[in-house]
């Protein structure tokens, strides 16, 4: 509760900095801020699950750990913004205030109790999201994704908003528990709950772009600014899968029988979209937006098998995946940025980073772990994710989805490897790139996080 | 009361006529009809006035700030009315509520003022 009332309140404050003529404060602002909000989040560690603002949101280990995880995200993105400071049309006020009022959506949809509470969260989230999709006024490619992620978002909404209208009409509540209650107590609910709980769960799967939902994950993300690209990829992501997470085991769970198969299907159909159209792509970024869609496929097949470790196991992914995310694009937008001077075609494709490994090896190598970490291979945090993943699908008897998962896992090495192999064995006038301290710093620790977290994973593992 | 569905055949009839009666008036003109096209025919007709230029020109960003804020503070409008209507029974705790909600309103206020939204002339 308290990340929220801090971030609305401190936000502002953002905000009117914003009026001053030095644009140097708010850099370092929005990180005290950031860092005070994570240092009140966890607060209340220890304290029993509870429940405030009469019963709208509730707190406890789960969703401290996740409100944790996107916050620290986004601390460590935003220390990748440098200030916009190289823009001339950016609003770099706006821009923080954007982001500190999406991570109140975010941890709203982490601490639903209530579903207006999630609608309103993913309000909050995605409208922020929409504007700084779109931050790019000169650029037509930034416009056509903003347009395409606010239109086919609304829809989205709107089908959300529809099954939550069925669900109050089935169980008379919006409260998860009273929900929860009525589907322990009926053993035939009315078939408005099953369309309620459908279109429900449509909404929220595209928002964390499962295939079919899919299709406007690539342009949006690629059109987009690359750090957004990884705001998106990487925080509203995981807000979307603690949500479903929470509906799922906070409501539904009485009715596994029912929704698994097409949880599982939607599961099968994400993993083989997002793995076996990423093998085609020559452009790194949109490489990236299938991999994420692939990841939303393997947290997907966690929450369909709902065992006890689901919860774990999500919490470890999200925290791989976002740290191996925001290091990938913490390089490219480095290397980027250098080739863009030469070429803007081809800034973003793989062979920018041809040469990477001779002049940049810190880079490289920070390049090469996010990327073994993406790809799940031992000795990274990604490698315990898919561990933790699989293991609770093996639980549940998912033999078959196994299979698939890890057919599709190596199809992922294939696609990552690309751009490690650049970086190493190609040759490439790329110069010696300068990068300011600071932002060597937050490379080399999200690097030592994934390093770390893939030497000792029941370091977090204990913990939720 | 129990309504079986040939019960509802009356509404299926009055539909299938509707639609018949649309359709089948739309073919007579059609076909009977005299067909005389020319230049002027074609025009737009603007109360006699001959028309001039694209409907589709540039307008002002201006227009539509000012319009959407015109919305956003027409809607708090209407949350102040239950509000006010529901006073006394709110109790301290609505009137801190809507101390709240206004202060966050304001500070969005501020903002517009500071940004120079509301200068029309710059």
């Amino acid at each position: 509760m308290l990340p929220i009332v801090l971030l609305s309140i401190l936000g502002l404050v953002v905000l009117f900095l914003g009026f001053q003529k030095s644009k140097n404060l708010l850099l370092p602002a929005t990180l005290l801020v950031l860092a005070i909000v994570l240092v009140a989040n966890f607060l209340h560690w220890n304290d029993m699950p509870s429940l405030y603002f009469k019963n709208m949101l509730f707190e406890n280990k789960f969703t401290m750990a996740f409100s944790g995880i996107v916050i620290f995200s986004a601390f460590l993105i935003v220390a990748l913004t440098r200030g916009f400071v190289d823009d001339e049309s950016a609003q770099p006020a706006e821009y923080y205030t954007l982001m500190l009022f999406s991570l109140v959506g975010a941890v709203m949809m982490i601490g639903f109790e209530n579903l207006i509470m999630l609608f309103v969260g993913i309000e909050i989230l995605s409208v922020s999201m929409f504007i700084l999709t779109g931050s790019d006024k000169k650029n037509l490619r930034s416009n056509e994704a903003a347009l395409k992620y606010f239109l086919m978002g609304a829809f989205a909404t709107g089908i959300m908003l529809f099954g939550m209208a069925l669900l109050y009409g089935a169980t008379g509540s919006f409260n998860l528990t009273a929900i929860k209650g009525y589907v322990m107590a009926n053993n035939a609910p009315s078939a408005m709950l099953y369309v309620g709980l459908l279109m429900l769960l449509i909404g929220m799967l595209f928002k964390v772009s499962a295939a079919p939902f899919h299709f406007w994950t690539p342009d949006v993300y690629d059109g987009a600014p690359t750090i957004f690209t990884t705001y998106m990829s990487t925080i509203v992501k995981t807000a979307g899968f603690a949500a479903i997470y929470r509906l799922l085991s906070g409501s539904f769970s009485g009715i596994y029988s029912f929704w698994w198969m097409t949880l599982a299907v939607i599961t099968v159909l994400t993993l083989l979209a997002g793995n076996i159209t990423a093998v085609y792509q020559t452009s790194f970024k949109r490489m990236m937006a299938y991999s994420s869609i692939s990841h939303a496929g393997y947290l997907l097949l966690s929450l369909t098998a709902l065992t006890n470790q689901s919860q774990s196991a999500i919490v470890f992914y999200s925290l791989a995946y976002s740290i191996a995310t925001i290091s990938a694009f913490g390089v490219l937008m480095l290397v980027a940025k250098e080739t863009g001077v030469h070429s803007y075609e081809n800034a973003e494709r793989f062979e920018a980073f041809n040469g990477l490994g001779k002049k940049n090896p810190l880079l490289a190598f920070v390049l090469t772990v996010s990327m073994l970490s993406l790809a799940g291979i031992p000795l990274t945090a990604g490698f315990w994710g898919k561990f933790f993943v699989f293991s609770s699908a093996a639980d549940r008897g998912l033999t078959w989805m196994l299979v698939i998962a890890i057919l599709m896992s190596t199809v992922g090495i294939y696609y990552y490897f690309k751009a490690i192999i650049a970086a190493y064995m190609r040759e490439g006038e790329l110069s010696a790139i300068k990068v300011s301290p600071f932002y060597r710093l937050i490379l080399i620790a999200t690097t030592i996080i994934t390093l770390v977290f893939g030497l000792m994973p029941d370091f977090l593992k204990g913990l939720v | 009361m129990n309504y079986l569905p040939s019960d509802y055949l009356p509404i299926l009839i009055q539909l299938g006529l509707a639609l018949a009666f649309i359709v089948g008036t739309m073919l007579v003109t059609h076909s009977i009809g005299p067909k005389r096209n020319s230049k002027l025919k074609d025009e737009a007709f603007e109360c006699g006035i001959e028309s001039q230029g694209d409907a589709r020109t540039p307008i002002s960003i201006k227009y539509f700030l000012v319009a959407i804020l015109f919305v956003l503070f027409d809607v708090e409008v209407i949350f102040m009315y239950p509000w006010a209507v529901n006073f006394i029974k709110l109790g301290s705790d609505g009137f801190i509520e809507m101390i709240l909600f206004m202060g966050l309103l304001l500070a969005g206020f501020y903002y517009i003022i500071r940004k120079g939204v509301l200068e029309w002339e710059k």
